[in-house]
């Protein structure tokens, strides 16, 4: 049994397999033009065995960047008379609102791509206008003639409700136009709200031939390698699909690099016995956050990529724009902000030496000296301190203070903008943070962690190993998963458990036919979820219900745990008489995969060393110690900086922790 | 008190975060339309004596009268007085306020037991009793467009809750009271969200630094806008737009402005305004001043300029009391949105004299509202929304087709929400206007329609609206935009209604509501064909001979 998880990132492609109890790490370069090239040349490098491998896990921007480079496919969009023009209407909101250049983001399909039928559908699913096959037979002779698109979706008013007309639409056009992909939005995203609901439809249109056709070519090049084992894609969701899977709905495929990180950092903490956790993947540009409960991560019903909305499960992840690239800089208002602006990987920061002079936290860290120029990523890469100290200098002088200052000030800054996104996740979502151990990874997490940790008051800080291979291994750590949402109206009265029931009845029937063809076998592990509102609010609050108790729930429990959900939200919801709804239902089903060792420092050829750090105005020593170096078991002590080959543990005064068994770094507070 | 530049940076920031969550907690957790969906609300953080240090910015109108209605309230009952669960609110367009529906409420924030900031939190409620549900189209003085509430305090633990007598006073005089209670308790639920977080914050840098920070967010967003001003030539510029009617008679009503930059201050005027007018489209001072406010904010300073009370200091607005822009009371004001758009052009056209780039050409730049009410058996249902049209197109590109007008930010109502909701109204369409965008180097944004179905007999129909009878002005050539217009079809005959009007509706009947597009920007003749391509192919315009020929 020997499982690999690769993932192909913007700059290298990573490789983690486990056999034998064995772990085997390879590093490569990506290829941009050809993410498949770059994953092919990860597995020819780590030396592996193509015809032992068996389960192959994937990982890669694919789907995004189709989106984000608008190279999908060429899709006709078959719309409900009167309703045609429901995506370049969407929601009639600016998201700027004194930009008076402001634009809609662009949908994926143009208005005269875009063709009605005559139908109605209600509410309740009862048929108001009935479909009329020669109207859809003279739509395909005039407009949908063979290779004029690469595929077709399929959005009626009210399909969530019954979706009778779309299936019957994508029929009479498969029958017209055989072997043409056609995907109706029922399948999609069973769920109200036109806009939101078309979107995801034709997102998912739009990527699945590009999804298909890449899957197919990196399949073949495996099969001539002697690959017999199954390949899966990982999802925005967390989970893991096999690939002949991503046909149903290839909206999932997107967004699946941050997720795998996070299933990845969950596996590590687990290993350790931590299983309430903020995650945060602090990289070049940016920084991943997510709130993580009973080693679960929190899901997001929906997600926009380019300002276009998804309706899919998501590992509900915040982004902002603080990495190790982002830019130091003035206002015109005289405040030193950092970010949201990144220098990226090219030019860089201004001591990577390749001509970028904007000053970066990375520039800052240099002259801070939390970053020792010789070892950067191993020793890898050639820092130019003179350079970042130039690039610092003119701040320096404008908010008159010494250089060292200002870059101590610029990563004060820099985290003060982690610890709003996290308390994004969490405070603002009547979570406290103290509750929580927070994981850093990516390059830059783990030198910022601790003082992120003290703004928030969290206790406990778990660092994973090889924080720059984490997502890599994060595909190996997740499991199979296939989601599925139904939009189904109920007040919350007594008769309503009934509907509950049969709602969860059918979606495990469906779930399980899902999963049983894509050649998954066994029981999976389920969660309900109950959007609930008020009757009269618009937007639900997801919650949980007991799946173990599901045949014994009432509806006044079920009250008693949206109030609680509601209250712990808003501040406010124990509303005594108020009328209470069930909107939908989210079901997920999980595969769990095999048990997995841990991450392994590898040895790297680090010298021990001394810092001379300056924070907080105080300017002191501060010892160098590679990770490799230390056993399990071993105790480290403030102030110490511990360097990997992909990134360095800022460990101050005032903390300490141990490495234990599985090569977790967890700090605290010293007494 | 000095502060680290760093200290500094952090706490107003998390100020800014505050107000922002105060402003999505109360929109996810309402329960009107109007609220959750069209966003019709503002919050914000202030300081002790009422200046806005933070505000979540979602709507543009509503920049400015916070501190307005805040000021009445402490003058009648001082600041120092105030205890625990006390709060202030105000809705009086002559006391501050905008038009009834705005409901201002401003919670204490307390340290040490001593006031040290505001929660301010304002919301549109759908219904506040009146003439008609949600909308009294004919109302000929402020009595007869809703429950008034004057500067006052209330506590929340005695005065407000189901047995509270001012909870009960307000649920006696309103019509939907589930929603419009529901909605004053997230806006409660919301000031106690931003009193929170300040007391978050005093806990961990203390309270001298935060009064200090709150001060000098205050300062800097000031600086950020004086910069700006000094930009722009020094001179006197002139400006004037026309409301269309007052919905009694036929006469258009002329907003002029004019606008005095000096180095790095900006005067803006509004004498030989028309005066008041007898129904509902006259604008509070207020109203005036959020209107002038925005305009100059959009197009000569950045975007990312918190918005406080720093903002207004260099920018001063008059207009003469009496006039459309400042009435008397008991003037009508439901509508007030009709006149600011016009302050909005006004302003804009003067503008387009000093800084050319930086203007756009007149939008449809009106509010829309649409009202549909039916008394059923279980007591009244009102759906009210709120359009906007297309955007004026400006010298970077084509104006946003169909999207809410600048001074506001609604997002609609969902067909598929309706369909859930509403049994006496069905939307059988719902769609672009091909060739509604005023033609130039770069078009108007298009306009849209919204078509109803009517189900049942004895629904109420009200409606205000404006620019049917007078376009869009194009800017350096470009064309003008278009009209919006509103029919009835009854049993095969066109019923044109006015922009201001009402209408008892039977089944069958098909209300259509159209919106109007944005001007051009720059002669036509300048449109890359590319683009005249692809407007064509995409049907966003069908006919170039026939739209010259207008």
């Amino acid at each position: 049994m020997l499982r690999v998880g690769v993932e192909v990132g913007g700059t290298f492609t990573d490789l983690v397999a486990v056999g034998a109890g064995e772990l085997v790490i390879t590093k490569v370069p990506s290829v941009s033009s050809a993410p498949d090239v770059g994953a092919f040349r990860a597995l020819t490098e780590s030396g592996l065995a193509f015809a032992g491998i068996t389960d192959l896990a994937h990982g890669s921007t694919v789907a995004t960047n189709a989106v984000l480079e608008r190279k999908g496919a060429r899709i006709a969009l078959i719309a409900t008379r009167g309703f045609r023009d429901i995506l370049l209407l969407q929601r009639h909101d600016r998201r700027s609102i004194y930009d008076l250049a402001y634009r809609k983001p662009e949908p994926l399909v143009a208005r005269r791509d875009i063709f009605e039928v005559g139908e109605r559908i209600l509410a309740d699913g009862s048929v108001l206008t009935e479909l009329d096959p020669a109207e859809l037979d003279r739509l395909i002779r005039a407009h949908l003639r063979p290779g004029a698109y690469e595929a077709v979706a399929i959005a009626l008013l009210n399909s969530y409700a019954n979706p009778a007309h779309e299936h019957r639409v994508a029929e009479i056009v498969r029958a017209g136009l055989p072997g043409l992909p056609v995907t109706c939005s029922a399948d999609v995203a069973r769920e109200f709200r036109e806009y939101e609901r078309t979107s995801t439809t034709v997102l998912a249109t739009y990527v699945q031939p590009v999804i298909a056709g890449y899957l197919a070519r990196f399949q073949a090049r495996l099969a001539e390698a002697g690959f017999t084992g199954r390949l899966s894609v990982m999802q925005s969701n967390g989970g893991l699909m096999p690939a002949e899977g991503m046909g149903l709905n290839a909206v999932t495929a997107l967004f699946s690099g941050p997720a795998a990180g996070v299933m990845g950092a969950t596996r590590l903490a687990g290993l350790s016995g931590y299983r309430d956790l903020i995650t945060f993947d602090m990289g070049g540009t940016s920084t991943d956050i997510c709130l993580v409960e009973n080693g679960r991560p929190g899901l997001a019903s929906e997600t926009e990529i380019d300002g276009l909305p998804a309706r899919t499960p998501v590992l509900d992840i915040v982004t902002v724009g603080a990495g190790g690239g982002s830019i130091v800089w003035a206002d015109d208002g005289g405040m030193l902000r950092v970010g949201p602006r990144s220098a990226g990987a090219d030019p860089g920061p201004a001591c990577y030496g390749r001509g970028g002079t904007a000053a970066t936290v990375t520039d800052a860290h240099v002259i801070r000296g939390t970053i020792r120029p010789t070892a950067f990523l191993g020793g890898a890469m050639a820092i130019d301190a003179g350079a970042a100290r130039l690039a610092l200098t003119g701040l320096g002088r404008q908010f008159e203070r010494a250089v060292e200052t200002l870059a101590d000030d610029a990563i004060r800054l820099a985290e003060a903008n982690i610890v709003r996104a996290i308390q994004l996740v969490s405070t603002e979502r009547g979570r406290d943070p103290r509750d929580y151990a927070l994981v850093p990874f990516g390059g830059a997490g783990p030198l910022h962690a601790v003082r992120i940790a003290e703004a928030l008051g969290v206790e406990t800080i778990l660092v994973p190993p090889c924080a720059g291979v984490i997502s890599a291994y994060g595909l190996l750590a997740a499991d199979y998963a296939y989601y599925d949402s139904a939009t189904r109206r109920a007040e919350l009265e007594e008769g309503v458990e009934a509907t509950v029931r049969q709602a969860f009845a059918e979606m495990c029937e469906r779930a399980e036919r899902r999963l049983a063809e894509v050649g998954l076998s066994g029981t999976p592990s389920l969660d309900l979820v109950a959007d609930m509102r008020f009757v009269g609010q618009a937007f639900e609050v997801p919650v949980a219900l007991p799946v173990e108790r599901i045949d014994r729930l009432t509806a006044a429990e079920i009250r008693t745990l949206f109030e609680a959900a509601h209250e712990r939200l808003y501040r406010h919801g124990s509303g005594a008489g108020k009328r209470v709804e069930i909107v939908a239902f989210r079901l997920g089903a999980h595969l769990p995969s095999a048990a997995l060792p841990p991450l392994k420092p590898p040895a790297g050829r680090f010298a021990a060393g001394n810092a001379t750090v300056v924070e907080g105005g105080r300017r002191f020593d501060c010892p160098i110690r590679a990770r490799a170096t230390f056993a399990a078991g071993a105790r480290v002590d403030g102030p110490l900086l511990i360097e990997d080959s992909t990134s360095t543990v800022y460990v101050p005064d005032g903390w300490r922790g141990t490495i234990d068994e599985h090569f977790n770094l967890i700090l605290g507070r010293s007494p | 008190m000095r502060l680290d530049p760093v200290d500094y940076a952090v706490i107003s920031q998390s100020l800014i975060a505050a107000a922002r969550e105060m402003g999505a907690k109360m929109i996810r957790s309402a329960f009107s339309t109007i609220v959750r969906e069209a966003r019709d609300c503002s919050a914000a953080l202030m300081d002790r004596d009422g200046n806005v240090v933070a505000q979540a910015e979602l709507i543009p109108l509503q920049l400015g009268p916070m501190g307005t209605t805040f000021r009445p309230c402490a003058e009648l009952f001082p600041v120092d007085t105030l205890e625990a669960g006390d709060f202030y609110i105000n809705n009086d367009p002559f006391n501050g306020g905008q038009h009834l529906p705005d409901i201002y409420i401003f919670s204490p924030i307390f340290h040490g037991g001593r006031v040290i900031a505001f929660s301010a939190t304002t919301a549109h409620h759908l219904d506040l009793g009146g003439g008609s549900p949600g909308l009294n189209a004919g109302a000929t003085d402020v009595y007869q467009e809703g429950l008034r509430i004057p500067p006052s305090r209330y506590n929340l633990k005695r005065d407000w809750g189901p047995s509270g007598n001012f909870q009960r006073l307000v649920t006696a005089n309103i019509r939907v009271p589930d929603q419009t209670i529901g909605d004053i308790d997230a806006q409660f639920a919301a000031n106690a969200v931003g009193a929170e977080r300040v007391g978050e914050l005093c806990a961990k840098y203390g309270v001298d630094k935060i009064e200090a920070a709150m001060a000098e967010l205050i300062a800097y967003s000031e600086r950020r806008v004086r910069a700006a001003l000094r930009a722009i030539p020094n001179g006197v510029y002139r400006g004037e737009d026309w409301v269309d009617d007052d919905g009694v008679s036929d006469a258009p009503l002329l907003v002029k402005a004019t606008v005095t930059v000096k180095d790095d201050a900006i005067d803006i005027d509004f004498a030989g305004t028309c005066p008041q007018v007898a129904r509902n489209l006259n604008a509070p001072f207020a109203s005036t001043v959020s209107a002038a406010l925005s305009c100059v904010k959009a197009v000569l300073t950045s975007p990312d300029i918190p918005f406080n009370e720093g903002v207004k200091r260099p920018i001063h607005v008059t207009a003469p009391l009496g006039s459309l822009l400042n009435p008397r009371p008991p003037a009508p004001v439901r509508a007030r949105l009709e006149a600011s758009y016009r302050v909005f052009n006004a302003v804009m056209k003067a503008l387009a004299q000093a800084a050319p780039d930086r203007v756009i050409a007149s939008g449809f730049d009106t509010t829309t509202v649409g009202c549909f009410s039916f008394l059923g058996p279980d007591g009244y249902r009102v759906y009210l929304e709120v359009f906007g049209g297309g955007y004026g197109a400006s010298a970077l590109g084509d104006g946003c087709d169909a999207v809410d007008s600048p001074l506001s930010n609604c997002s609609n109502t969902p067909i598929e929400a309706m369909d859930m909701e509403y049994d006496y109204i069905r939307v059988v369409e719902y769609a672009l206007v091909p060739d509604s965008g005023g033609l130039g180097r770069h078009r108007g944004g298009l306009g849209f329609v919204r078509r109803y179905a009517v189900l049942k007999d004895g629904v109420t129909f009200a409606l205000y609206a404006d620019r049917f009878k007078g376009r869009p002005d194009g800017v350096f050539g470009g064309a003008s935009g278009t009209l919006g217009r509103c029919e009835v079809l009854r049993a095969g005959r066109v019923i044109q209604l006015k922009s201001k009007d009402s209408m008892t509706l039977a089944k069958g009947d098909i209300v259509s509501l159209q919106m109007g597009g944005g001007a051009g920007y720059g002669p036509a003749a300048e449109r890359p064909a590319a683009l005249v391509e692809r407007d064509l192919a995409d049907g966003f315009v069908t006919t170039l001979k026939a739209r010259a020929a207008e």
